[in-house]
């Protein structure tokens, strides 16, 4: 655990995530406590739009995770590792058990809580400085902090050149970052992220885990990254989570130490812990 | 680009031949198939005023045209209107599918013609059945279509947006709306052919000035020509309008079909 130097005091933390993030305190930033799903998705929301999605198990998962960690969630497909995220997300509803969120149980969507899908779904109709600035609309930033701050996150995550471009003009990995853009406008505490770079080409996908990890430095906020790839888990998580086959159950949950000022993959220490997380995800999946 | 034009112009061109060499045999005598020559003498008696004869039964062909015009656009508006509003409420409440959903496909299987006359009683013979029919005729198509788009809109995109910090009432106007506006146009497009099928049935009852009614009267009289002057006229313009919704559609969501 390392509640304490979480990576939140730099200047430019302060300027990208405008002072909002939730650090380390007293209350874990998100806290699950012996929490199942056995049903389908949010009815409420579902209903709205008159559909219900079906959505994988999860059985009385429990764990505590302090601010400013980044925590990857591994597990084989079908694992529940989307639903633990979609929980948080407060896309779908426990149960039985409770999530918390800074202390306060979760109820629906908000945005103190960023989410990146694996599809970008930014909006078609919008541009990149729209779909950044939509989070900054909806919360009632006022309009010349709203260009500031859009400013701010399309330099974060390079795309100052193609703000006025619509998303079906970009590539697959310019969509993500606009979409990791979009998600951090509000200034989340935490970033939710559901296997963002499974859809991306194997270069663009090691270009962006580099990028997000710089940007998770530089803002502090604390990061769920669910993937199945243990080689993306190893190399992003400050904890590393695996999950069990359906009904998904927490079979692994271990503090990294590599370091994360570069990348780790030439750090001794990074194999025999891709080894450990593969010899337990392949038990978890027979 | 050129290619296209070139095979449009030649094709028409090759109809036009066909007719002529058809009208030119004289197997069917004028009144069966008049020839382009008639038909085009048509259009000029039709759209100039001679020997004290102004156009074609007291108006001439472009103010028949801009009657059918008129009613087809109002008709259109106010279904694609209504529509959408119907086919939003369809869409996203559930309850309001199971009351609302059997009685759009009910009337939208309803010829025109058939509910035409309960219009007439309801509201006489002047302006107003003719544009209600239309409306009527328009909507359940366009309401079809908005209420499916809005079950096909992705539930991430309301996510994405709920996370952002977007009420659940900003959610139909914010997201759903603009994610289904290439099926809208498409609803625009299918409402106002519905309308143009339907305006011609409208104007047979008190329908001059207006295309539909002045190729009534043209029938009346055997005259053929007019009738056909009529069928080109109305259908050109739909040719002419629909270019435009298509220009229309490229400009409102260049995305489609491509995200």
């Amino acid at each position: 655990m390392r509640p304490s130097d979480s990576p939140t005091s730099t200047s430019d933390a302060q300027a990208v995530t405008g002072g909002q993030q939730v650090t380390g305190g007293q209350a874990a930033a998100v806290s699950l406590d012996a929490v199942s799903v056995t049903y389908g998705g949010d009815r409420r929301l579902g209903g709205l739009l008159g559909r219900t999605d079906t959505v994988d198990a999860l059985c009385e998962v429990g764990t505590d995770i302090p601010g400013g960690e980044f925590v990857t969630i591994v597990g084989p497909s079908g694992c529940g590792k989307s639903t633990l995220l979609r929980l948080v997300a407060g896309f779908v509803r426990p149960s039985r058990g409770e999530v918390r969120v800074a202390g306060e149980p979760v109820t629906g969507p908000g945005p103190d809580r960023g989410v990146v899908f694996q599809q970008p779904r930014l909006f078609p109709w919008l541009n990149v400085r729209r779909n950044v600035e939509f989070g900054l609309r909806m919360t009632g930033v006022p309009a010349a902090d709203r260009r500031t701050r859009t400013a701010e996150l399309l330099d974060l995550v390079g795309l100052s050149e193609a703000a006025a471009r619509l998303p079906h003009e970009l590539s697959g990995g310019m969509q993500q970052r606009a979409a990791i853009a979009r998600a951090l406008a509000p200034g989340p505490g935490i970033l939710l992220m559901d296997e963002p770079f499974a859809a991306l080409d194997a270069l663009t996908r090691e270009r962006l885990q580099e990028e997000l990890r710089q940007i998770w430095r530089r803002t502090g906020t604390t990061v769920l990254f669910v993937t199945h790839s243990v080689d993306e888990a190893v190399l992003l998580g400050t904890r590393i989570i695996a999950l069990s086959r359906r009904p998904g159950r927490v079979v692994l949950d271990e503090t990294s130490t590599l370091p994360r000022e570069e990348s780790p993959h030439a750090h001794p220490g990074f194999l025999a812990l891709r080894e450990k997380l593969a010899a337990t995800v392949r038990a978890a999946a027979a | 680009m050129l290619r296209a034009v070139a095979l449009r112009a030649g094709g028409v061109l090759a109809l036009l031949a066909i007719w002529w060499g058809v009208a030119a045999t004289h197997l069917w005598s004028e009144v069966f198939v008049p020839s382009p020559g008639a038909v085009w003498h048509q259009l000029v008696q039709t759209s100039t005023t001679h020997g004290g004869q102004r156009g074609y039964g007291g108006h001439l062909l472009y103010e028949h045209l801009l009657a059918s015009l008129r009613r087809i656009l109002l008709g259109s508006l106010y279904g694609v209107v209504g529509g959408i509003v119907l086919g939003l409420v369809i869409g996203l409440v559930p309850t309001a599918r199971a009351l609302l959903g059997p009685l759009v496909t009910f009337v939208r299987t309803l010829p025109p013609l058939a509910y035409f006359s309960l219009l007439i009683i309801w509201f006489g013979i002047d302006e107003s059945p003719k544009i209600v029919l239309l409306f009527v005729a328009a909507l359940p198509p366009v309401a079809v279509a908005t209420a499916d788009a809005v079950r096909g809109v992705h539930v991430d995109y309301v996510f994405a947006a709920r996370s952002l910090g977007a009420g659940r009432w900003q959610i139909p106007l914010r997201i759903v709306l603009p994610s289904i506006l290439p099926e809208i146009i498409t609803g625009v497009r299918v409402a106002v052919g519905v309308a143009y099928t339907t305006v011609v049935a409208a104007e047979t009852v008190n329908g001059v000035p207006g295309i539909g009614g002045m190729i009534r009267d043209a029938q009346r009289y055997n005259q053929t020509d007019v009738v056909v002057l009529g069928l080109l006229t109305i259908g050109a313009s739909g040719l002419l309008i629909d270019g435009l919704l298509q220009l229309a559609e490229r400009r409102l969501v260049p995305w489609r079909g491509k995200s």
